[in-house]
């Protein structure tokens, strides 16, 4: 049987079955938590998104509908919106930078395998500083591996604007990463 | 990792290096308490369990009448109010805990007066596998199936057929899904074990007028108007008549409808406005068919029916020009251009495009390339002639009209813009001027100017009425704006203008291919422009006809419900003899019921609007079910500013549900002969239409030269003819079958006359 078709029917148990929510949870915490730290990137914030997160999808799951996308879609929109929630709440403590604001200075310091384990934290040191939509693109497919389609539901926008996001992303690390950072160099 | 959806979209190298390189660099694994994620999840299943109710094991039925319950619900069935038509949805040796799932189809079991071009929705009241779900329609239609979460939405590729009794049967299809072999307590996918049939009758058409509709400015009213839904959000970006009635409407990105997804809850919903916009296929109605190109705007209709071309933003600071068909699948990409175009491409018959890329004129044959002349257009106007010959184009250089085929040319006024091509090969254009606009058409390469507006008035957005007879545009005062614009109507020949609408505001008008809409946007209360249709009434439907239909309707209502004395009033002498003679029955035989009736052709028989011949179709309900219809040939005729019933001629009872039927015939004139159309309620095999399945023969049974064309998206055959004045005998064969083969059950046979 198809995993799709498996957690429907989860989902579709767990809307009057507690111990169906529980292996909810328990499938789709670690992503859940992993997105909302990407977003904050403060453990203690994480924690406070993730609870969120769950508490609201427990309260709405009977009105969850199956539209064609895997559960997690929802629970990263609700994620989106409880840390739009919380910025707001923050009085607008998110910095949003514009598209032609310059991402931080990421030259490399050493060129041995601390470098290549930099890579990993400068290239996404470096999405973290990208403008919220496109960081939010970048994330779910980078980080989440989710379908453009998918993302597409999940920040309410077109498949084609998704890829124009993920276009941009790209191109604008492809332009201020420094080339020590880009693969096939040392 | 293989990433196809990465792969197509970074095609340079420079970007695949980036690409490569964040797929190889997984973000960081956040810190994590352990007791944080334990302690979350005991407090979840705390609250769920004080808030989620476990599912008992239910019966057969889906609902469970226990003694709190049964009062109330047995009083709502009594009470009419829900009406489920009972669906069962389960598997063979489902476990205990497997849903059951009913249809609710209270909205449209019996219904009477549905939409031809709106979507059939059934709600199921739990999870089904939609794969398991099989939909057949009668007559024979053919349709698309969706799913919107747990409601099954029908979209027919062709509207329905007008005063037909459809019948939607809702059952799994053979083949039944194997369960989780790996886990046989993982609940089965549900299906429909047993059929669900519902019945619903679409509305009734407009009666075929006997005068061809004229649209000349003194006779037509503005009627009704309403709004598209959510047009105000987008700027003007395009929305257009297709050539069978419909819309293709830009909306903004992420609209609910059928096909797309719906918002997720109100918790999740709300990102922000759309950054981006869709073309949806919609009803006059305004209600959404199917997304047919998201992301795109800008939609241009193919003059041939069934593709239009499409606007899409492609990567970087591209956009594509595609033409799909109205499924929504792309036929293929006609070209692509810098930046963002402002206007749609123009069709030139049906397989080139017209368009401006960087300022300059392209055109693109679709399947094959073509020279472009080398013209430079920036913002000009530029508008194809019906027959894909001429291009009208308002060019840096000058405004010409580009004869296609030899490439010779015609040089225009200076200035000419705001070109419209009239369905009869008419160019009309503008001119404008210090103190106002001239307005100009061409005909067979001579141009005339017909008229020019008063007081520094300025005319634009020109839109000829289908018939050719008149133009409709947009007006605006000298020193005016969008905000103070009007609709204007004026004759062809440059009388009568006539504003068109009650309201300011009003611009870019389109006739409907029918002329019974137009479409026009409008100034909204949020600052932007809406989208909006309003209905137009041409006088010309003469009021004589609609006097005679208005009797024959009263004569009818009145055998209906079993009033002798109103329908003997309907009638003349000769008519009541008629009847008393058994030419007919007046009234249902014993164990029937006259159900109800609808006109199926109108036809001037008189020298004047004195006598008509009105066939009309009557429906015969036996135990409370329509099983067979008749048809009678009501003759009309105007006495003392009365039109009666003066005579009679019945047809055999034919029965229904044994394939297509004939639901209209009507009789054009086309000079230098007619046309007879003739409307089908099915879809039909388009090879089963032909000179030999539907006939015209002359008073001595003779067949005449015809010939049929047939229009599957109408479910209309047109037999062109040249009859001399007479009557005339219609033979539809029962050689016609649907798409399922079934032919239609018995010979159809109407009268033809022609009076003039």
């Amino acid at each position: 049987m198809p995993e799709r078709f498996e957690e429907r029917e989860l989902v579709e148990r767990a809307k009057l079955d507690p111990d169906a929510f529980g292996a909810l949870y328990d499938r789709y915490f670690p992503q859940i938590y992993r997105f909302a730290y990407s977003r904050v990137r403060d453990q203690s914030l994480a924690e406070d998104v993730t609870s969120e997160v769950f508490f609201k999808a427990l309260k709405n799951i009977k009105r969850y509908t199956y539209s064609g996308h895997p559960f997690s879609s929802w629970l990263y929109q609700i994620t989106l919106n409880a840390v739009a929630d919380h910025y707001r709440g923050a009085a607008g403590k998110e910095v949003e930078l514009e598209e032609g604001a310059s991402l931080p200075s990421t030259e490399p310091t050493v060129v041995d395998e601390v470098v290549r384990r930099d890579r990993s934290r400068r290239v996404w040191s470096a999405i973290d500083q990208l403008p919220k939509q496109q960081r939010a693109a970048m994330v779910l497919k980078f980080g989440e591996d989710r379908k453009i389609e998918e993302i597409a539901q999940i920040l309410g926008k077109s498949s084609g604007a998704v890829k124009l996001l993920l276009h941009r992303g790209v191109e604008r690390l492809r332009r201020e990463l420094p080339p020590e950072l880009e693969l096939g160099t040392p | 990792m293989e990433d196809k959806e990465l792969d197509e979209l970074f095609t340079d190298p420079a970007h695949q290096e980036v690409v490569d390189l964040l797929k190889a660099s997984r973000p960081a694994t956040p810190p994590l308490d352990p007791n944080f994620r334990l302690h979350l999840r005991a407090q979840l299943m705390a609250e769920a369990r004080k808030t989620l109710t476990p599912r008992a094991a239910r019966s057969w039925f889906p609902f469970t009448f226990t003694p709190r319950l049964l009062a109330p619900a047995m009083a709502a069935v009594a009470a009419g109010f829900i009406v489920v038509l009972g669906i069962e949805v389960y598997l063979a040796n489902q476990p205990a805990t497997s849903s059951l799932v009913a249809m609710d189809v209270s909205k449209l079991n019996n219904k009477t007066n549905v939409a031809t071009g709106e979507p059939i929705e059934i709600p199921f009241s739990g999870p089904v596998d939609q794969a398991a779900v099989e939909v057949q329609i009668e007559p024979a239609t053919s349709f698309t199936q969706q799913w919107i979460g747990q409601k099954l939405v029908i979209v027919p590729d062709h509207p329905l057929a007008p005063n037909t009794t459809y019948t939607v049967r809702v059952k799994p299809k053979a083949t039944v899904p194997t369960p989780n072999a790996s886990n046989p307590n993982t609940p089965k996918p549900a299906v429909a074990p047993t059929p669900a049939v519902v019945h619903f009758t679409t509305v009734r058409a407009p009666v075929p007028p006997v005068v061809p509709p004229s649209f000349r400015s003194a006779g037509v009213t503005y009627g009704f108007d309403s709004r598209l839904g959510d047009s105000a959000r987008v700027n003007i970006l395009g929305a257009v008549w297709t050539p069978t009635g419909q819309l293709l409407v830009t909306r903004p990105g992420g609209q609910p409808g059928p096909s797309t997804l719906p918002t997720a809850s109100a918790t999740a919903s709300g990102s922000g406005p759309a950054a981006s916009t869709d073309v949806w296929l919609m009803s006059t109605m305004g209600t959404p068919i199917r997304m047919v190109a998201p992301g795109g705007n800008f939609p241009a209709a193919a003059p041939t029916g069934g593709l239009f071309s499409v606007w899409r933003q492609a990567e970087g600071s591209h956009a594509n020009l595609e033409v799909r068909d109205l499924q929504g699948n792309l036929i293929s990409t006609a070209a692509t251009v810098e930046g963002v175009p402002d206007r749609p491409a123009v069709w030139i018959g049906a397989d080139r495009l017209a368009y401006v890329d960087g300022g300059t004129l392209r055109i693109v044959g679709l399947h094959a390339p073509l020279e472009t002349p080398a013209l430079k257009v920036d913002h000009g106007s530029l508008a194809a002639s019906p027959n894909g010959q001429l291009l009208a184009v308002q060019s840096t250089g000058g405004s010409v009209v580009l004869d296609l085929t030899p490439a010779a040319t015609q040089r225009l006024h200076d200035g000419a813009t705001g070109f419209n091509w009239s369905a009869k090969g008419d160019l009309a254009f503008t001119i404008q001027r210090e103190n106002g606009t001239d307005l100009y058409v061409l005909t067979d390469g001579k141009t005339s100017k017909i008229a020019s507006s008063a007081n520094g008035q300025t005319w634009s957005d020109l839109n000829w009425a289908p018939d050719a007879t008149s133009l409709l545009f947009a007006a605006r005062p000298a020193g005016g704006n969008s905000m103070s614009s009007v609709l204007m109507l004026i004759n062809r020949d440059g009388s009568n203008p006539t504003q068109f609408g009650p309201q300011r505001e009003y611009s870019a008008p389109q006739w409907s291919p029918a002329g019974d809409l137009v479409l026009f946007t409008r100034r909204d209360e949020a600052g932007g422009n809406a989208f909006w249709v309003a209905t137009s009434a041409p006088s010309a439907n003469d009021a004589a006809e609609k006097q005679a239909l208005a009797e024959v309707d009263k004569f009818m209502q009145a055998r209906i419900r079993g009033d002798s004395g109103t329908a003997q009033d309907e009638m003349d002498n000769a008519g009541r003899a008629a009847y008393q003679g058994g030419t007919s029955s007046l009234f249902s035989p014993a164990g029937t019921q006259f159900d109800r009736y609808y006109p199926v052709t109108v036809q001037l028989t008189g020298s004047n609007a004195n006598k008509f011949l009105v066939g009309v179709r009557i429906f015969i309900k036996k135990s409370g079910v329509e099983t067979s219809f008749f048809e009678e040939q009501l003759s009309l005729v105007l006495q003392d500013q009365r039109y009666l019933v003066d005579g009679v001629k019945a047809s055999e009872t034919m029965a229904l549900g044994h394939g297509p039927t004939v639901v209209s015939v009507q009789i054009l004139q086309a000079p230098p002969g007619q046309q007879v159309r003739v409307r089908f309620d099915a879809d039909l095999k388009p090879d089963s239409v032909t000179s030999t399945t539907i006939q015209v023969k002359d008073a001595n049974g003779q067949l005449v030269a015809a010939r049929v064309s047939f229009d599957a998206d109408k479910h209309l055959a047109t037999v062109t003819v040249r009859l001399q004045k007479g009557t005339y005998q219609l033979v539809v064969t029962t050689g016609v079958t649907d798409i399922n083969g079934m032919p239609l059950a018995q010979e159809y046979d109407a009268p033809l006359v022609i009076s003039r």
